[in-house]
C-alpha cells in the first residue's frame, strides 16, 4: 500500500512536470498575433482626382461654358485613332 | 489622332468624336450641352419644357429658342412629308403601350391597350399657332406631341456645331443618328457600320461616309408586347398604330441630319408603294432599305458607299424608284 501510494505520486508528478514544460515549449514557439488594426484616421487618404482645367480655347455663345467641371459619371475616354460608328436605330 | 468619348443619354448610347488640341474641351462641352437638352425635350420627364408646353394645350407658352426652331422644322416635314412625319401622334403612341421611358418598359411591361371607343378626331399637327416674335406657341386643345427622332437629330446637329468651333474635324452620334463635320487628318472617309436590324450585335455592311449626316429607323429596335401583339415605336400617322412596313429598317444618308432622320422614319412608313411619291421632293436622298429576310436595296449610287460587306448578304440590283 505505502508502495503504491508512492509510486501514484512519483506518476503524478512526473506527468504534471512533463505537461507543464511541453506548454511552455508550445508557447514559446506560437507565432506571434497580428497587430490591432489602426484607426481611419490613420490610414492613407485616397488620391484625389484633379479637376478638369477650365474650358478654353474658341468656345461659342449661348452654350460656352467656361471653367465649369464635369460632374456627374464619367463617360468613358478613348484615345483610339478611328473609331468606328454604328447605325441601326434606337 | 481621332479621340472619342462614349455615354448614354436620352435613353441610348452617345458618341463624341473630335480631332485636335482642343477636342477634349469641346466633347465634355457638347456632353453637357446633350445632358441639358435631355432635361429640356424629354417627354418621359415632367419638369421639362416639352412635358409644360403639352400639359398648355390650348393656351399661349413661352419657349426657348431650341424649342421653338424644333416645331419649326418639324412642321416644315410634316408638309413636306404629306403628314408621314407626324410629331402629334403622341396619343397614339401611349395608346400603343409606349408611355413610359424604353428602359421602364423593358423592366415594368407595358399596360393594355384603352377599350374606350375612340376620342374625337384629334386637331392636325399644322393647326398649332406661332408668335415669333414674343416667342410665343399655342398647341390646339386636345394636341399632345412627341419630338422623338427629330428633337434627336437636333440635338446631335446642335452638339456637331458645338463641337466643330473647337475641331475642325469631329463627329457627334446619338442612338444612329450621326453627323460627320470635315474628313479625318489620315485622309480617309468615316465607318459607319450599318445594324443588322433582326440581330443588333452584328453587322451587315459598313460604309464609308466623307461627311455629312447618316440616320437609320428601324421597327425592330424598340419592340414590345401588349395583349400578346408585338408593337414598336413607329406609329403609321394615317392609322394612328405601329406602321405595317415592306422593310425593317431604312438608313439615309442627306447633307443635314434632320433630313436624314425625318426621312428615314416617312420612307419606312412610307414603303414601296408611297416611296416614289415621298422621293419627288428629295431626289438627291441616298437610303438603303433592308426587309425582313436581311435583303438591301436602296437608292441610284447607295453602293458608292459601301467599303465593305461584313455579312452574307443580297444585295437588290434594281432601283426601287
Amino acid at each position: 500500500m505505502k508502495t503504491l501510494k508512492f509510486g501514484l505520486r512519483l506518476w503524478i508528478t512526473i506527468t504534471s512536470t512533463i505537461s507543464f514544460l511541453v506548454g511552455w515549449i508550445m508557447l514559446a514557439h506560437a507565432p506571434k498575433p497580428s497587430p490591432l488594426l489602426l484607426p481611419a484616421s490613420n490610414t492613407a487618404s485616397l488620391p484625389t482626382l484633379e479637376p478638369l482645367p477650365p474650358l478654353s480655347g474658341p468656345g461659342s455663345d449661348d452654350h460656352s461654358l467656361q471653367s465649369q467641371p464635369l460632374f456627374g459619371v464619367q463617360p468613358s475616354f478613348r484615345p483610339s485613332s478611328r473609331p468606328s460608328f454604328t447605325t441601326g436605330g434606337s | 489622332m481621332i479621340r472619342s468619348i462614349e455615354f448614354r443619354a436620352m435613353n441610348t448610347p452617345v458618341m463624341l468624336a473630335a480631332e485636335g488640341e482642343h477636342a477634349i474641351e469641346g466633347m465634355y462641352a457638347a456632353k453637357l450641352f446633350i445632358d441639358d437638352c435631355e432635361q429640356r425635350f424629354s417627354r418621359f420627364l415632367p419638369a421639362s419644357e416639352l412635358s409644360e408646353l403639352n400639359r398648355s394645350a390650348g393656351e399661349w407658352m413661352q419657349i426657348s429658342d431650341g424649342l421653338m426652331e424644333m416645331l419649326q422644322q418639324s412642321l416644315k416635314f410634316y408638309k413636306e412629308t404629306d403628314r408621314l412625319f407626324d410629331p402629334s401622334i403622341l396619343p397614339d403612341l401611349k395608346q400603343a403601350g409606349y408611355d413610359h421611358s424604353m428602359d421602364e418598359i423593358r423592366t415594368r411591361g407595358v399596360r393594355a391597350p384603352s377599350t374606350a371607343s375612340k376620342p374625337t378626331p384629334r386637331p392636325a399637327f399644322d393647326e398649332i399657332d406661332f408668335d415669333l416674335p414674343e416667342h410665343k406657341v399655342r398647341l390646339p386643345r386636345g394636341m399632345q406631341i412627341d419630338l422623338g427622332g427629330i428633337a434627336k437629330g437636333w440635338i446631335v446637329d446642335r452638339a456637331a456645331h458645338l463641337l466643330h468651333t473647337y475641331a475642325e474635324v469631329c463627329a457627334v452620334s446619338a442612338g444612329g443618328d450621326i453627323l460627320f463635320m470635315g474628313q479625318p487628318s489620315d485622309g480617309m472617309n468615316w465607318d459607319v457600320y450599318l445594324e443588322d436590324p433582326r440581330n443588333t450585335t452584328t453587322s451587315l455592311l459598313q460604309l464609308h461616309i466623307p461627311s455629312g449626316a447618316v440616320a437609320t429607323s428601324s421597327v425592330m429596335k424598340r419592340t414590345w408586347m401588349q395583349a400578346g401583339k408585338v408593337r414598336h415605336h413607329l406609329i403609321d400617322p394615317r392609322t394612328g398604330e405601329p406602321a405595317a412596313t415592306d422593310w425593317i429598317s431604312m438608313t439615309v444618308i442627306a447633307p443635314d441630319i434632320l433630313i436624314a432622320e425625318v426621312y428615314a422614319k416617312a420612307l419606312l412608313i412610307a414603303g414601296k408603294k408611297g416611296l416614289p411619291e415621298l422621293l419627288r421632293t428629295r431626289p438627291e436622298l441616298i437610303f438603303i432599305a433592308v426587309d425582313p429576310e436581311g435583303n438591301l436595296s436602296g437608292a441610284p449610287h447607295w453602293k458608292d458607299y459601301i467599303y465593305e460587306l461584313t455579312s452574307d448578304i443580297r444585295l437588290s440590283h434594281e432601283s426601287t424608284r
